[in-house]
């Protein structure tokens, strides 16, 4: 059997969304999926069996990270993250070089790989596509990353080509040092900046290589969302139907039912959990920013509807006094902001297969966005996949940016 | 000055105490009544707090802990200096103070001090007693503890006291708590007798301090003696130490002389509260003299402290002597692929190593105090199990000789820890 099966289960008939059933080694995992990020081997405060509570199929692990604490070595020794964390169901690693050129200051990319000085000792070293497979091929994630030749996505010229074709380069370099390609499956990085013949060309020459998935990078990293749902789209428009398709840190809510829209199947994003660590609740309306002092006495639940273990019991005024204050509200709204990124993703699914997806996304919109206007990108997004949204009084001209330093709008005061 | 004893006729005690049996040789087993169905076998642990929450542990994870336990039901213990700010929402909060911390259905003790965190000393004006709260020092007057008191509705409180003391206090310090503890008692029942209503579901506890003296310690045993027994529910051991790790480092010479000094003082039927993080040889030494009520904060010190408990209580165990604690910290643990303890049926212990709970603490990860708490409970919970059943069987003596045997159980604070004071607050060095 391949590590990797996956299998359209029922199409959008207006949009490109699709719902799909992905079975791995360590789990299966139904599709849309939202990935929560366990950086270092671990959730944030939530315990592995919180998560199978939660309905959690597949969890993402930073091999840069990892690498670095507890190590190839102590990994290998443990037989892999699986066995390392105590996580029995199916993980995602990425290459690590995103990590790198993100978190570390001297990290230059040439034709070898990732230049970068240790944090740790200062030596130099060098992460190479061969390098990243022997990492994640230690850790023994169900899926793996090619390391990819990351620029900044606002950057532009000549650089974002050479960029795009060195990570066509560097996928063969990792297909060829890939050692475990029987238990793991590893996928190519479309890449190509904003620019529609780049990404283009990177989707016909990866569809070239034999491989079970892909994910589509180099987005959410501060360019316009104007531009960031066009890449999603032509990149969607051309990857095979058959295979599943991940779009790498993507995880705001509307952002989310956009791209499922567009045709994606796999996410991940800090952002659920990190904005739990500062008293933050998601909910459909946007954000609840529980610190606030209008939550002081309000003796709701988070959100009424959820079934979260967290919503089961606190209320909000409770939350209010401990968020930031004690660390077990970091674990409580972590589960609930799970909770809720997972039950989106649910509900779309359910959509899918009921073929009223176009209706899911209307409803939900309509209450995201509230009183206020629907912003433009996610209106003409939508219209590309035939799922036309009611007209607003007013037209939102302001050009947003997609990057997680935008997280969706706290509620307004006067909510 | 003194109240009228027909105002506690009607302020009738919920809590009821029953002594099942009283060993020759080792302490009594009875039943503590909090409220209609929470009924709890003593020697109890409460349950420690902070800010209403077990310490790192959602209701949730908590729950998972104890389906491995026999006892569903606990005690919460919770602290007014944790939970101050939450006085106004909890006087607005139309359910009880249980339902309010997650925990629909158990009891509620409230305390004004935490015995995890070392109490400052010193600030005791006149009228007030200082309270540490996260956002400094505040003076609390009796009217306004018992207003608050109000607010919380707990099925237990303390009544207040001066319990700045510890066993270097001056012979002035000591006296000076028992006076000031007389005059704050008399304030608090008289603000009880004015509010009749918002008292009639809370039992108070009496509290006994006076230091290191056996006459402070009388005249204060004197002093809650006076009020007619049935407007209090029990007794509260007050001003041996000062709370945190202090309590983990007492020396049991200077301790149990004035304990077993006092206990000759009280009528049986009522239980005695010690809270703090006593150790474990010291607990067992503290039941034999009749004490009948614990609270975890030392399971919790020691998770802060990066320690898993592993001190053996099982009496067949082999081999029978084992380390008091295993640091996490240690490096030695980076490949350990074994359990924190082995035969320990803990979660943590179930499904994680000694080498992820290192790699935990390396990387800062909150799950690390998590996992060891859930153990340390773990662990903790057990150990009074077995007292239980040891002191049925009148065999505490043979206990104290096992875990004596194994080493010393004072809790150093770990100062590898770096991370460890920004984890409360914000923890924001943790941030990915
Ligand atoms: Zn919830
Ligand atoms: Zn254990």
């Amino acid at each position: 059997i391949p590590p990797l099966t996956y299998k359209v289960i029922a199409e959008c008939s207006v949009s490109k969304a699709r719902a799909g059933l992905m079975t791995l080694r360590h789990s299966e995992v139904r599709t849309p999926v939202f990935m929560p990020v366990g950086t270092q081997g671990t959730l944030k405060g939530v315990l592995p069996d919180q998560l199978i509570e939660l309905d959690c199929q597949i969890l993402l692990g930073n091999t840069y990270h990892l690498g670095l604490r507890p190590g190839i070595e102590t990994l290998q020794h443990a037989g892999g993250l699986h066995n390392f964390m105590g996580w029995p169901r199916a993980i995602l690693t990425d290459s690590g070089g995103f990590q790198m050129v993100s978190l570390l200051e001297l990290a230059e990319i040439n034709e070898h790989g990732v230049n970068f000085r240790s944090p740790f000792d200062n030596s130099e070293c060098m992460l190479t596509p061969e390098h990243s497979m022997q990492i994640q091929n230690a850790i023994g994630a169900d899926i793996m990353m090619q390391l990819d030749d990351v620029v900044k996505t606002t950057t532009t010229g000549p650089r974002v080509e050479e960029a795009m074709e060195r990570t066509i380069r560097w996928v063969d370099r990792c297909i060829k040092a890939h050692a475990r390609n029987d238990d793991q499956s590893l996928f190519p990085i479309v890449q190509g900046g904003l620019e529609i013949p780049l990404r283009e060309r990177c989707v016909t020459a990866l569809m070239e290589r034999e491989v079970r998935g892909f994910a589509v990078g180099g987005l959410s990293g501060g360019e316009s969302k104007h531009d960031f749902w066009r890449m999603v789209d032509v990149s969607t428009n051309h990857l095979p139907r058959d295979k599943p398709r991940y779009l790498m840190g993507v995880g705001f809510a509307a952002d989310l039912v956009v791209c499922v829209a567009l045709g994606i199947d796999m996410f991940d994003c800090v952002f659920p959990t990190r904005t739990a660590r500062f008293g933050c609740a998601l909910v459909n309306k946007g954000q609840l920013n529980l610190k606030h002092q209008k939550y002081k006495h309000d003796m709701q639940p988070i959100d009424a509807a959820c079934g979260c273990s967290t919503c089961k019991r606190y209320t909000r005024s409770y939350l209010h006094h401990i968020a930031t204050n004690e660390s077990v509200s970091c674990s409580l709204l972590s589960v609930h902001n799970v909770a809720y990124q997972l039950g989106l993703m649910s509900s779309m699914r359910d959509a899918v297969q009921r073929d009223e997806f176009p209706q899911f996304v209307r409803e939900f919109m309509a209450e995201h966005f509230d009183q206020e206007p629907i912003p433009t990108w996610i209106r003409e997004a939508l219209a590309a996949v035939c799922i036309e949204l009611p007209a607003d009084a007013t037209i939102e001209t302001k050009v947003e940016i997609s990057a997680p330093t935008s997280p969706p709008k706290d509620l307004k005061l006067s909510s | 000055m003194h109240c009228h004893p027909v105002l506690f006729q009607m302020n009738k005690v919920n809590m009821k105490f029953v002594i099942k049996n009283i060993a020759k040789s080792s302490g009594r087993l009875g039943q503590l009544r909090i409220k209609e169905d929470v009924e709890l076998s003593t020697p109890l642990l409460m349950q420690t707090t902070k800010g209403g929450s077990i310490p790192y542990l959602s209701a949730e994870v908590f729950e998972m802990l104890l389906k491995q336990q026999q006892q569903q039901q606990f005690l919460l213990q919770l602290t007014l200096c944790s939970m101050d700010q939450m006085a106004e929402s909890l006087g607005q909060w139309s359910r009880s103070l249980c339902d309010y911390v997650g925990y629909p259905g158990q009891s509620t003790l409230l305390l004004l001090r935490d015995p995890c965190e070392a109490t400052p000393t010193g600030g005791n004006d006149r009228d007030v007693v200082p309270m540490f709260t996260r956002r400094g020092k505040e003076a609390l007057t009796a009217k306004r503890y018992m207003e608050m008191v109000a607010q919380f509705r707990p099925d237990v409180y303390q009544g207040m006291c001066d319990a700045d003391t510890h066993p270097e206090s001056t012979k002035k310090r000591v006296q000076k708590s028992v006076d000031r503890t007389e005059k704050f008692m008399e304030e608090c029942y008289a603000e009880q007798a004015g509010k009749q209503e918002s008292f009639s579901q809370c039992t108070m506890l009496a509290p006994l301090v006076g230091g290191y003296s056996t006459y402070a310690r009388t005249q204060s045993i004197q002093h809650a003696r006076k009020q007619p027994s049935e407007s209090y529910g029990g007794y509260i051991f007050e001003g041996f130490h000062t709370n945190g790790l202090a309590a983990t480092n007492l020396k049991s010479e200077q301790l149990l002389p004035i304990v077993e000094h006092c206990m000759q003082q009280l009528e049986t039927d009522k239980p005695r509260f010690m809270p703090g993080a006593f150790t474990p040889p010291l607990t067992l030494e503290l039941i034999r003299l009749g004490a009948d009520v614990f609270d975890t904060s030392y399971a919790y010190l020691a998770a802060a402290n990066y320690k898993a408990l592993t001190f053996n209580y099982d009496k067949d165990a082999v081999p029978a002597v084992q380390a008091v604690f295993l640091d996490v910290t240690d490096d030695e643990l980076k490949e350990q692929f074994t359990p924190l303890l082995s035969n320990c049926s803990c979660l943590a212990c179930r499904q994680h190593t000694r080498a992820y709970l290192h790699h935990l603490y390396k990387t800062h990860e909150l799950l690390g105090p998590i996992l060891l708490m859930m153990h340390n409970l773990h662990h903790y919970l057990g150990f009074f199990e077995v007292i239980r059943t040891q002191l049925a069987q009148d065999e505490l003596p043979q206990l104290l000789a096992l875990l004596t045997s194994q080493g010393s159980y004072s809790i150093q604070p770990n100062t590898k820890v770096i991370a460890k004071a920004a984890m409360g607050k914000g923890f924001s060095s943790n941030a990915a």
